[in-house]
């Protein structure tokens, strides 16, 4: 009993082990740091690329090299053993998959946040202070962004000005910056075609190498990487289009050892011949539904293939999966496997379908589809880094336009709305007594970190210009932003710089969240691994 | 137990700290270093006295090549940097088939310039910017210096192809291979689709034995890899022959259910051999009723296509068969011919025949031998049989054919010449020089160097030449700047000339893709500024 003060009972398993107190915050702090310090360079329009190279050895000839500049590809693919960092990337998955876009300017947000909150940590202030604190600035940076926000909606040539706009915006941080012209009318175009739908599953992107960014064009309609039949028309007007999945070889029995017993070879070529009735069977069950294009999932034999080809319809096979319930969707088909209700069976419609030649291939490409808000972008680029890197950018641009056509609001970028959030965060500052005031104050520091970090990205003077920012935002000016290409204030009027609303809120929001949750942990505590059976 | 550094080092990865703006340069460095080692691997290949290079792969396969791509797929490359060059050069074979030596070379020099002007202190983006300008300006002075070209002038055509050829190992045969090429692809050029020439409709097929001087151009088919079946003493030429391209097996009936032949006596067993025959010879009859005479089997998995028995019967009716046809061949062998696949003996009537004058087997000397069919109906297809005295030239002679074949494709694509020689790249740099001069500040700066860059071509085909590539760059440059635009490096008298005179001429798609694709590259290598370790 005398070594009581010693000896520490056991009471987490042996490999468990806890983090306390000061050591905890730190842990988490740093992880939180250590991410946002790593993703800030990639912010804004002078932001830079990373390598993501797999690690030798483990499945690397699985995964590929990977150059992106999009914060949720890099936080998804590097290697992180610390909880709060994990927090950090799961907001910018969050971010992602609610609007797209904004989701390094999140992760940098939090890890400002949690910056200044280490700070006020180490002048003794209680991180539930700090909480409430950043919370009531929350409150205020929302209403601020509220007011500054506008809506164009009504005027259908003013909103396609303003989706131009944010599609430009968006485009300009990533690789396709200096296309944006061109991927900006490409996104917009095909985000105005699904008529406020906002189903992202009908634009479907597809990537061959060879040629330039420039070259890059939108297509109406569908686009298959299959090809035709032999002998069969190559192009076909007002199609009536049947999806299957059927295997077009034999319908056989599926029990094994199933086998038939005859004492001929006659017999033997009669069960041949019946097998091939059954298909010849199946086909003209198929032919019965008034069809004049079959697509399979599955392969189409010799047999079948001169079938169809005799009735003069274009069989397409071995379509693979995922572009084959895109298809169906967009050509407003059911997918069959029994033929058996013509009546009930759902086919597709469109207006022509014809091979064309992209780069060395010939595809298929389905036009005047019974969707008509269906659309392709091919995306054409010197190499397949080039190639992902602007699916990626474009897949943000199509995700943040299509959000904009449902919430219609939009305020103006370049660093204009963070200036106008934390001006107005600060004006609360000086009004609230205590303690509190001092984490508010913080608040508008960290979104004053968002205008400094891209100005520091492009290599200019961030102190001078977000000063002179901070000045002409108090005086009123809420439209002033940073003009990125000559390094000065400029007026986001002018240089047409706009972003979501909606993106930009759930940013501060989930920033503010994420932030606020790892700031109020004081203890960390690692679970034993789980063991394996029998090892 | 607290691992506060961990987390940091799990991607910092060599736990060596570097403060951000050192790692981001050092990075950059080591990308630039990288991919410009690839440039450098490949240089002295360049141009009609490069060398070539011997590359031994890890199953112990010897390559002995002289173009780009080839050489860099061989070659297999680690770095994520180097690894996109390699892409690079793909994208250019994609696209232009030619150049493909070149564009790497150019994006070599491109980085040695963004890493000079990287030093005096530019922001990478500022640099990625001009060059990009740089890049559209250097396409529209091009297309200004460029001659358009009337694809019936089957002259120029084939100076076209003879000049790509001339830097390959098959240069010697260059005037035996050129015409092959031009008029390889005017068989295939579609009038319909005036633009662009699919070049799967060129069958090229290789067979080993005599030398690069008997390749020759065959209207029509020929198989290397099937051979007419003799083994039951069949024909081995038909004139005016009749074929027809089956899909089904010539063999006893076999179902997709299993069977079992019960046999309970001789007697069962004697019916059965007679009903075999029997059923094999209708179905022969049948055949040689359409007046077919020569016959294609397709190659089947799943049972024998033909049977002795079966052969037999067909060298009776004195019908040719070629037999292990490969299901991709089909379509272009029934374009070839104007025939039908027939999947079904009783679909296989006379209208689904095809005619050619003469379908006969040849002895082409050492082992093996092909057959050969000619005087064909069918349009748009062509066959390009190439014959060399050992493996590896073989293979080069097919690669090199490839990219003739490519140039004239390009020139199809896009009807603009343009001397070779290095002469564009020198004009380019003088007006990109005298352009650089009229921009403002980093521009300038930026399109000087890109200027500069550009004559790392001339003088590498002059080193490679074994001349004094400082002497012949100086020279070059002051009969630029005196005016004479089509001067170039004369490799062959070691001197400079007027290149128009010694019509060497090549696509104007050549050089406008490999300068525009190689820039797009640069961008890429020069925005990234971080590797990450990623899962």
């Amino acid at each position: 009993m005398a070594d009581r003060e010693g000896m520490m009972p056991q009471i987490l398993s042996e490999e468990a082990s806890e983090d306390k107190g000061d050591t905890a915050r730190m842990q988490t702090f740093v992880g939180a740091l250590a991410i946002g310090d790593l993703i800030k360079t990639t912010l804004g329009p002078k932001g830079m690329d990373k390598i993501l190279t797999p690690l030798p050895g483990e499945g690397s000839h699985l995964s590929k090299t990977t150059i992106t500049n999009d914060g949720a590809t890099i936080l998804k693919f590097i290697y992180v053993d610390n909880p709060a960092a994990k927090i950090l990337v799961d907001i910018s998955k969050t971010q992602d998959t609610m609007c797209g876009d904004g989701t390094t300017s999140v992760v940098v947000l939090a890890a400002e946040l949690l910056r200044e909150a280490e700070h006020l940590v180490s002048q003794r202030i209680h991180p539930q202070v700090i909480c409430q604190g950043f919370r009531e600035a929350l409150e205020i940076a929302r209403k601020t962004l509220d007011t500054i926000a506008f809506d164009h909606s009504s005027d259908t040539d003013a909103f396609r000005e303003d989706l131009l706009k944010i599609a430009k915006t968006t485009l300009s941080s990533k690789l396709l910056t200096h296309e944006k012209e061109h991927f900006a009318k490409l996104a917009v175009d095909a985000v105005l075609r699904l008529k406020g739908s906002g189903n992202l599953d009908l634009i479907q992107v597809l990537k061959k190498p060879g040629g330039t960014l420039h070259d890059s064009f939108l297509e109406e309609g569908f686009i298959l990487e299959k090809r035709i039949g032999v002998g069969q028309p190559k192009r076909m007007e007002d199609c009536k289009i049947m999806v299957a999945n059927t295997p077009m070889d034999t319908d056989k029995i599926k029990i094994y050892g199933a086998r038939v017993k005859v004492e001929s070879f006659e017999a033997v070529q009669a069960v041949e011949a019946a097998e091939k009735d059954k298909m010849k069977r199946k086909v003209d069950k198929i032919l019965a539904h008034g069809c004049n294009v079959f697509i399979n999932r599955q392969l189409i034999y010799n047999y079948p293939d001169q079938l169809f080809k005799q009735a003069g319809v274009m069989a397409i096979e071995h379509s693979d999966f995922d572009g084959m319930e895109r298809l169906a969707a967009v050509l407003g088909a059911d997918i069959v496997s029994t033929f058996d209700n013509p009546d009930k069976t759902k086919l597709g419609h469109c207006k022509t379908i014809h091979e064309m030649m992209i780069g060395e291939d010939k595809v298929i490409q389905f036009s005047g589809c019974e969707k008509g808000e269906s659309c392709t972008i091919v995306l054409r680029g010197a190499s397949t880094h080039v190639l992902d890197e602007a699916e990626r950018s474009l897949h943000d641009a199509l995700a943040v336009l299509s959000q904009t056509v449902k919430e219609t609001r939009v305020v103006w970028g370049g660093g204009s709305a963070e200036m106008a959030m934390a001006n107005a965060v600060d004006e609360l500052a000086r009004t609230v007594e205590g303690k509190k005031s001092l984490a508010i104050e913080a608040f508008a520091k960290a979104l004053r970190q968002i205008p400094t970090i891209i100005l520091d990205n492009g290599g200019y003077d961030s102190a001078e210009i977000v000063g002179q920012l901070r000045a002409l935002h108090t005086r009123g000016q809420t439209t002033k932003g940073i003009d990125i290409r000559n390094g000065t204030v400029g007026d986001m009027k002018d240089l047409g710089v706009l972003e979501s609303h909606k993106s930009k809120l759930s940013q501060i929001c989930a920033a503010a969240e994420g932030a606020e949750m790892i700031v109020r942990v004081d203890d960390v505590i690692r679970c034993a691994p789980r063991r394996r059976e029998g090892v | 137990m607290a691992q506060v550094s961990a987390p940091i080092q799990a991607w910092k990865g060599h736990g060596e700290q570097l403060s951000k703006n050192e790692k981001t340069k050092d990075v950059r460095r080591q990308n630039i270093v990288a991919a410009r080692a690839v440039a450098d691997a490949i240089r002295t290949s360049l141009g009609p006295r490069g060398m070539d290079k011997m590359i031994q792969d890890a199953k112990e396969g010897v390559v002995i090549t002289n173009d780009g791509a080839t050489i860099l797929k061989q070659m297999a490359v680690q770095h994520p940097t180097a690894k996109m060059l390699v892409e690079l050069s793909k994208a250019q074979d994609v696209e232009a088939g030619d150049g493909t030596t070149s564009v790497v070379v150019i994006a070599g020099a491109l980085l040695g310039a963004a890493e000079m002007l990287l030093n005096k202190g530019l922001h990478p983006q500022a640099i990625a910017e001009a060059f990009l300008q740089a890049s559209n300006k250097s396409v529209e002075i091009l297309r200004e210096m460029s001659t358009s070209v009337d694809l019936n002038d089957r002259d120029v055509l084939i100076k076209n192809a003879a000049t790509s050829l001339s830097s390959k190992v098959v240069s010697q045969n260059a005037a035996q291979l050129a015409p092959i090429a031009v008029d390889a692809v005017m068989k295939a050029l579609d009038p319909a689709n005036p633009d662009n020439v699919d070049l799967n409709d060129i069958r090229v097929v290789k067979k080993l034995g005599g030398t690069v001087d008997d390749t020759e151009l065959v209207e029509g088919l020929v198989f290397t890899q099937q051979k007419v079946v003799r083994s039951a003493g069949g024909r081995s030429f038909v004139k005016d022959a009749n074929v027809g391209l089956i899909q089904f097996c010539l063999s006893p009936p076999k179902t997709d259910i299993e069977n079992n032949i019960t046999i309970k006596d001789y007697q069962a067993m004697d019916r059965l051999l007679r009903e075999e025959r029997l059923i094999l010879a209708k179905m022969i009859k049948q055949i040689a009723a359409t007046g077919c005479n020569v016959l294609l089997i397709q190659k089947s998995i799943l049972r024998d296509a033909t049977t002795d028995m079966s052969l037999d019967y067909l060298a009776k009716a004195k019908i040719l068969v070629v037999q292990d046809i490969e299901r991709e061949d089909v379509e272009f062998i029934c374009r070839t011919l104007g025939c039908e696949p027939v999947a079904s003996l009783d679909a296989f009537t006379s209208d689904k025949l095809g005619h050619a004058d003469m379908v006969c087997e040849e002895d082409v000397g050492g082992e093996g031998k092909i057959a050969r069919v000619t005087g064909v109906k069918g349009k748009g297809t062509v066959s390009v049989l190439i014959r060399a005295s050992n493996q590896l030239t073989l293979d080069e002679a097919e690669r090199s054919l490839h990219d003739a074949l490519c140039v004239v494709r390009s020139l199809v694509k896009e009807k603009a010449l343009i001397p070779g020689g290095g002469a564009p790249e020198m004009e380019l740099s003088q007006k990109l020089n005298e352009w650089g001069r009229s921009l403002p500040g980093v521009q300038s700066l930026c399109v000087k160097a890109f200027a500069d860059a550009l004559e790392v071509i001339p003088y590498t085909l002059a080193e490679n030449a074994g001349l004094n590539p400082i002497e012949i760059v100086t020279e070059l440059r002051n009969r630029h700047a005196a005016g004479e635009k089509h001067a170039g490096v004369n490799v062959r008298k070691g001197a400079i000339s007027d290149i128009l005179e010694e019509n060497v001429l090549q696509p104007l798609l050549v050089n406008t893709s490999a300068v525009r694709l190689s820039t797009e590259a640069v961008m890429l290598i020069l925005k990234i500024d971080d590797m990450v370790l990623s899962r």
